[in-house]
């Protein structure tokens, strides 16, 4: 089996060394200049053309070795993803397109944004084995994506002047995957490391972080600025360069001096004590991996509206800011400290160790995750592994049953059985073909589909230490980092940096090499392979026989995500006198097996009954059967990733629950019971709750099943309120229980429970469906009685906890008003006027005594949500709109978000939804816009194929344009929307828009407006094929005087886009023919106009040509044969589609040219100045797709709002 | 008045009528008799006070009849007859000076039992007020300690307090209101301005203030420094078995470690903690 090309030999060059140094940056106005040199090793002595990922970046000048000007392209295919496409709105075409797009700039795929063409002057440059310096001068004007700036809104500027560091103004680098080129040009591939010099000339106050180490700081002349040098030896691929530049507080590790720590202003206190154990997760991996860590430093950056909680890069890592805490905190510790070590073991595998090509990505993620667990088993014990590990596997399960079996690795198919022929691979086609988005490239898949992914691949790193065992994999591990710091310490002559690069057939190799174990099945069927098993498991006792007779169907094997599994499965069965493992082979779909049972029943007998873990325990065996079986347990290790479904009587799952030592047996006992609402339960359950063995996780989720229950059994339910009593027991004072203790969270278990068991019972309902009275005093009294006076820790989650509860109370309200009647503070109900009293006193207080991260009021917004949807309180967005602006902490935003999305899908008018749109556009805070996505795709507007007064064409078009070209700078962002937009309107055209054959007949709505429209373009184009040539050549002038081309492009994209909005903004428009009208005559000028100019200037907008350059049309040639072949097939397919449509639209045209013209006429008098900068946005695609395939622009204009900004500026640059 | 309320002017006034009616007079006018009082009254006075400026004068305090002599003489009073006056002893004699009565205190104005004095204190000592001028009665009540209420008032005090600052706050900024209409607006929420930066006042709580000692409180090593000292126990308990020698290493040891942590904190070679260079001719050159 020949293995196709790897992402690090694709390219025809290979990089040895780059030096990336940015001089100008200015927190003012958000720009960067700067400097990349990239020393190449061509691969062979034709190559002529090198590609190189660059994004939003303004390129001057391309040098080969300091002397010789090379010639650039530059595209952007995801500025206008469906290029020609644009009448379609359905996700199937659009995915098509997504991955095309994304093919045309993935470095892997010998492909870049920035194609330079190297002269025939300086072809003697190229030999084989020559290093070749490629130096680029760049610039970055308020950057949308890749660098984030964070500083102070304008009007707050005024206010306060101060100092950068008084303002807390900084900057820092981030990126979905490889974006490294959204800030600098590089070869944005895993696969293709080199070692780097980094320089970066920052502000005399501020202190820049970068890879590598820090060589000097040095002054610049003037003595104002200072530059920071770093240089990198270990090979490095570009997407594990980062930058950070803020007036950063350093603080260096005691324990470890080679480990330094950055915050911003302020937060010193709660650095030391965050990172207080940070040197003990990197002995733990030093030891575990009997490696060292590969680098000489390691650096840990806080910064503010961070992308994600953290990023690893090579030698740093960027952390969010909200991670740090104090030491009076308790819930925050252990997702920091998860997170730090995850960012650790990052170093390792992820940024020491690359992959090869980016479907590797599950091996770097799993064993990077894998190492962390085994961090998290030894610092939060075993218990909380195991849960974490069964939360991911049900994580998993849930997204595949949903979207469809995840491919860890999608580069290779797996396998064909020798057996089933090529069934698998059909299957996999099959289970491919079902997702909205292509997994074949990284930049075009769901941030979901990652996220699960991550977590698959854990799963599977986990299974494989069952297969082969801890100790052999850790030495897997280990052969892996020995070979890279060899590599690493060697040049790149040597050959062995490819030692760097990890991949799914290098591991499996490696695996075999230590072990002598061939895991290639297991990764054609766990990797190569998508989905995950589904067991349902039945059982029958038969007494004559003593025999368990156990049925274990795969009966799911067709839906969505589920796949067959042929193999060993481990059945455990407790009896009266142990537990027994019973190995099973799976081979069918229907697998019967009779299990002899090593007891007898013995109902009467009292003995002790031996445990899995050895322990002997008395049980009280009266609830049992005759069958000497106590439960049963299906795969009980979690070696496999399945679901599992075990049908047992209660009492089983009771026996389970009460005496199974494992906490996921537990887990499971717990969400079976919620079918048995019964006494027994009810006891099992309060034996769990009240049992200070148990895991406390267990506990509370005792806890909230036992609301469930008694809910189910309210009718028989004797006694208080559920858990009131063991609440009591646990925290109420010594001499009047039902006053609360003091706080005192020494003991975390109790700590959870006291968090846990209040929100439980505020979900408990009497007959009536409402909350008890009970409940709510003794809720009210938590409240009245806290005192935390005591207490070495803060109580800001447990008085959320009780904010939350206090709104769990909330029932719909039961009005005898009449409605309609305006709600107003007389006719609330007293309970409520109570639970508003509280809750206002607490978001009141808030103001002036914040808590930490404002969990409170978090937790209040929500509860006013609540009181609101169940029509306690008249329902309005404006309290929600003021706390969701920005410059609020983001997590009251994203509460106020929540609320404010749950109130668009229950009452909202458009107008809030297009609020929320609007954030979810324009923030600032790129974090905030991904998790703002994540709660709409969590409760969307409305459902798919649902009226909705929401649904509208408008909607359809807002997130369609930018997912087409908008968001070009932020693919997480844009897979986000493409969620969004599956979700709302699933892989088909949107139901609201009127489908394209039936245009004609019916009333025509905006969309088709818009095909017809942007149709008209092409239209031009197609009249005048020569124009692709033309601009070519003007290439040159272009590079010459980008602040000139980029400004004139604006302008002649304005004269047709006017024509365009007249009629897009009129949402009246009903009928087809009077927009033709409009066509026709809004064509003919822009027809003209286009023609005119591609002829006459080679500029295409051009004011006049600058004149021409020797070697200009040579280029031309070269670049049309060799490197342009694929874009060019691409718009020659276009343009005959575009031909034919175009002759469609003619015909319309003469149709009903003269039938409405006077209507037409209203039109025109419309407003012109309503344009909106969605509007533009989409034409500016529409029209750039005519020149983009050929067009290359020194600028890329990543979109309109920043296009023309400081242009001015710029001419500055020496 | 005088004459009756002056208990000696009324004994000089008694003596000088007996003296009159001596000799033999019935009736004497009031003004006579005045007249006559006063002019004995000096005289008494007079010779009273010559005596005892006369004793004074020989260093005594108390009077001889000496000094009684050498006052009549000063006075150039001839005494010789006083005796023959005193002995012919037809002097009525004056009823003895009553003791003036005490006015009676009205019932209704004491207040319980006075209280008898003590043994130590002489009995011409005044007497005890009224129980009343000195008894302390308790006027509150006892305050109530129990758990129970003082949760109970510690809870509402806090209440209070809370309720009174938010609001207080409420009237003094602009708020949002939860309601459709204008009027009767209970719950006022105080309207929210945008912090800058927003995660310094989150990240740096201030609803509760914690002990410094809290807020450095490092779990880990309090647990290793007690392990360590119950090792340091352990040993020293061991080491006082074995020989002295050992003994004399370990503090060494110690001694030594202690040391090198000193030194490592003094000095971190830590690139970010280095000074700025100056900028050398050569960068200048690039510049």
């Amino acid at each position: 089996m020949r293995q196709q090309k790897t992402g690090d030999t694709i390219r025809p060059f290979k990089l040895a060394h780059q030096i990336l140094s940015l001089t100008g940056i200015s927190f003012d106005r958000k720009s960067i200049i700067g400097f990349v040199e990239l020393t190449v090793v061509p691969l062979r002595d034709s190559l002529r053309i090198l590609k190189i990922n660059a994004k939003q970046c303004r390129i001057y000048k391309v040098f080969l070795n300091e002397h010789h000007e090379a010639h650039f392209q530059y595209f952007d295919p995801f500025l206008d993803v469906c290029q020609s496409d644009t009448d379609t709105r359905s996700l199937d075409a659009f995915s098509q397109n997504h991955l095309t797009a994304a093919l045309k700039t993935d470095p892997d795929n010998n492909a870049g944004e920035l194609v330079i063409t190297i002269p025939p002057e300086a072809s003697h440059l190229v030999a084989e084995g020559t290093a070749l310096r490629v130096g680029i001068e760049f610039s970055l004007e308020q950057p949308q994506g890749g660098i984030h700036f964070v500083v102070p809104p304008k009007d707050q500027k005024d206010q306060k002047e101060g100092t950068y560091a008084e303002k807390g103004v900084h900057m820092f680098t981030y990126g979905h995957q490889n974006s490294s080129r959204l800030w600098f040009p590089c070869v944005d591939s895993f696969a293709e490391t080199c070692t780097w010099k980094l320089e970066f000339t920052v502000d005399e106050e501020m202190t820049a972080v970068s890879n590598g180490d820090l060589i000097e700081v040095v002054f610049t002349p003037d003595m104002r600025r200072k530059t920071y040098h770093y240089s990198l030896n270990v090979p490095t691929c570009a997407p594990n360069i980062s930058l950070a530049v803020g007036p950063f507080e350093i603080f260096v590790d005691p324990y470890m001096h080679e480990v330094t720590h950055f915050c911003l202003p302020g937060l010193m206190p709660l650095l030391k004590v965050t990172t207080r154990y940070m040197h003990e997760t990197f002995e733990f991996y030093e030891e575990t991996l009997s490696n060292r860590y590969p680098y000489s430093c390691y650096k840990q950056v806080f910064v503010d509206e961070a992308y994600e909680d953290y990023h690893s890069y090579a030698t740093m890592s960027i952390l969010s800011v909200n991670l740090l805490h104090s030491a009076v905190i308790i819930d925050q510790v252990f997702i920091t400290r998860k997170a730090m070590a995850q960012a650790i073991a990052e170093q390792f595998f992820g940024c020491f160790i690359s992959m090869q090509n980016w479907s590797d990505l599950w091996l770097n993620k799993g064993i990077s995750q894998y190492l962390c667990g085994l961090y998290c088993k030894k610092s939060f014990g075993n218990n909380e592994y195991r849960e974490m590990i069964h939360s991911m596997l049900q994580d998993v399960v849930k997204y595949e049953e949903e979207y469809g079996g995840i491919i860890l690795d999608p580069s290779q198919p797996p396998a064909p059985l020798p057996v089933a022929s090529n069934m698998p691979q059909t299957n996999q086609n099959k289970h491919e073909e079902k997702f909205y988005f292509s997994i074949r490239n990284l930049h075009t898949m769901s941030p979901m589909y990652i996220e699960a992914s991550y977590k698959k691949a854990m799963l599977v790193m986990r299974m494989l230490e069952h297969r082969i065992g801890l100790e052999l994999l850790l030495q897997v591990f280990n052969k892996q980092l020995s070979l890279a710091t060899n590599a690493a310490s060697n040049k790149i002559g040597s050959g062995l940096w490819g030692h760097m690069l990890i991949s799914t057939n290098v591991f499996t190799k490696a695996i075999f090499t230590v072990t002598g174990k061939d895991m290639a099945v297991f990764i054609d069927q766990w990797v190569r392979t998508g989905g995950h098993a589904k067991f349902h498991l039945t059982s029958v006792f038969n007494r004559k026989r003593n025999t368990i007779e156990v049925e274990i169907r795969q009966d799911a094997t067709s839906q969505t995500g589920i796949r067959k599994y042929v193999g060993p499965l481990l059945v455990t069965l407790q009896e009266l006198d142990g537990t027994f493992k019973h190995n099973l082979q799976i081979e069918n779909t229907v697998v019967k097996s009779d299990i002899t049972c090593h007891s007898k029943s013995r109902r009467n007998k009292k003995k002790k009954i031996p445990l899995c873990t050895g322990e002997e325990v008395d049980m009280d065996l009266s609830a049992m059967d005759d069958s000497p079986v106590l439960w049963i347990r299906l795969d009980p290790e979690m070696t496999l990733l399945r679901s599992v479904i075990i049908e047992q009587p209660d009492y089983q799952w009771q026996y389970q629950l009460r005496h199974e030592r494992d906490v996921t047996a537990q887990i499971e006992a717990i969400t079976a019971l919620e079918r048995y609402p019964t006494p027994p339960t009810r006891a099992a359950l309060t034996h769990t709750i009240e049992n200070e063995q148990c895991y406390y996780k267990v506990r509370c989720k005792a806890a909230h099943c036992l609301t469930k229950v008694a809910n189910a059994m309210v009718a028989n339910w004797a006694g208080p309120p559920a858990m009131l009593a063991i609440f009591r027991k646990f925290f109420g004072s010594f001499a009047a229980p039902h006053i609360i203790k003091q706080n005192n969270f020494q003991s975390f278990q109790n700590y959870f429970l006291q968090k846990t068991i209040p929100l439980a019972m505020a979900g408990v309902r009497n007959s009536h469906g409402i909350c008890p009275p009970e409940v709510l005093r003794f809720l009210l009294d938590l409240f009245k009685y806290n005192d935390n006076s005591k207490n070495r820790f803060s109580d800001n989650y447990y008085r959320a906890a009780l904010v939350e509860s206090l709104g769990n109370t909330v029932t719909p309200v039961v009005s005898v008003m009449a409605q309609g009647t305006p709600i107003t503070v007389e006719n609330l109900s007293a309970e409520t006027k109570l639970i508003l009293e509280e809750i206002t006193r607490l978001l009141n207080l808030e103001k002036a005594l914040p808590c930490y991260k404002y969990t409170i009021t978090v937790e209040c917004l929500k509860a006013i949500r609540k009181l609101q949807k169940f029509g306690h309180l008249p329902s309005k967005p404006t309290l929600f709109k003021s706390y969701a602006q920005f410059g609020h902490y983001i997590d009251v935003r994203l509460a106020a978000l929540e609320c404010l999305v749950d109130f668009v899908r229950a009452d909202g008018k458009f107008d809030d939804l297009s609020y929320v749109l609007d954030l979810l556009e324009n923030d600032p805070d790129s974090g905030l816009r991904h998790k703002l996505c994540q709660i709409l795709l969590k409760s969307p507007p409305f459902k798919r194929a649902y009226k909705s007064r929401l649904d509208s064409p408008l909607l359809v078009e807002k997130i369609w344009t930018n997912i087409n070209g908008m968001l070009s700078h932020d693919t997480r962002h844009r897979c986000d929307l493409v969620d969004l937009y599956y979700t709302l309107y699933g892989t088909k055209r949107p139901l609201c828009l009127p489908l394209t054959e039936l245009s004609g007949l019916m009333n025509l709505t905006r969309p088709d407006i818009k095909k017809i429209k942007t149709a008209i373009p092409k239209l031009a184009r197609a009249d005048n094929p020569d124009i692709k040539k033309e601009q070519h050549s003007n290439i040159k002038t272009e590079i010459k005087e980008p602040v000139v081309s980029n400004v004139i492009v604006d302008n002649n994209l304005e004269t047709p886009m006017n024509v365009d909005l007249i009629d897009i903004e009129d949402h009246q428009l009903k009928e087809e023919p009077m927009i033709d009208v409009q066509v026709g005559e809004a064509a003919m000028p822009k027809q003209e106009y286009f023609s005119d100019n591609s002829v006459s200037l080679p500029g295409m907008g051009q004011s006049g040509p600058v004149g021409f350059e020797p070697g200009m049309f040579q280029k031309d040639g070269d670049g049309s044969s060799t490197g342009s072949t694929k874009t060019k097939d691409k718009t020659d397919a276009s343009g005959a589609k575009i031909k034919k449509k175009k002759k469609d639209k003619k015909k319309h045209k003469h149709k009903h040219k003269h039938k409405h013209e006077h209507k037409h006429k209203d039109k025109k008098d419309k407003d012109p100045n309503k344009i909106k900068l969605k509007e533009e946005s989409m034409s500016v695609p529409a029209l750039a797709s005519v020149k983009e395939e050929t067009l290359s622009s020194g600028s890329s204009t990543p979109s309109p709002n920043t296009a023309s900004v400081g242009s001015g500026d710029l001419s500055n640059y020496p | 008045m005088d004459l009756q309320t002056n208990p000696y002017r009324k004994m000089i006034a008694m003596t000088v009528s007996s003296i009159l009616k001596e000799a033999n007079f019935d009736t004497t006018e009031k003004e006579v008799l005045g007249t006559l009082t006063e002019m004995l009254q000096a005289f008494i006075c007079e010779i009273g006070l010559l005596t005892k400026n006369y004793c004074e004068l020989s260093g005594r305090s108390e009077p001889l009849i000496a000094d009684v002599i050498l006052g009549f003489v000063d006075m150039g009073f001839d005494f010789s007859s006083l005796e023959a006056y005193v002995k012919s002893g037809k002097h009525t004699i004056l009823p003895a000076l009553q003791p003036q009565q005490p006015q009676k205190q009205l019932n209704m104005l004491s207040a319980g039992k006075k209280q008898t004095l003590p043994s130590h204190i002489p009995a011409h000592f005044p007497q005890f007020p009224d129980p009343h001028a000195y008894v302390r009665t308790p006027t509150h009540k006892q305050p109530i300690i129990d758990y129970e209420s003082v949760r109970e008032k510690a809870a509402a005090q806090k209440k209070d307090v809370e309720k009174a600052l938010t609001k207080f706050l409420a009237k003094t900024s602009a708020t949002h209101n939860l309601f459709d209409t204008e009027e009767g607006n209970i719950f006022p929420l105080i309207a929210l301005k945008p912090p800058y930066p927003p995660y310094l006042s989150a990240l740096l709580p201030q609803d509760q203030i914690f002990d410094p000692e809290d807020l450095d409180s490092d779990p880990k090593s309090l647990i290793m420094q007690q392990q360590k000292e119950h090792k340091e126990a352990q040993n020293a308990r061991e080491e006082k078995l074995e020989e002295p020698m050992e003994e004399d290493e370990q503090p060494l040891n110690d001694t030594i470690k202690s040391e090198d942590n000193a030194q490592s904190n003094a000095f971190i070679d830590n690139p970010y903690l280095a000074a700025t260079k100056m900028p050398s001719k050569d960068i200048i050159d690039v510049c």
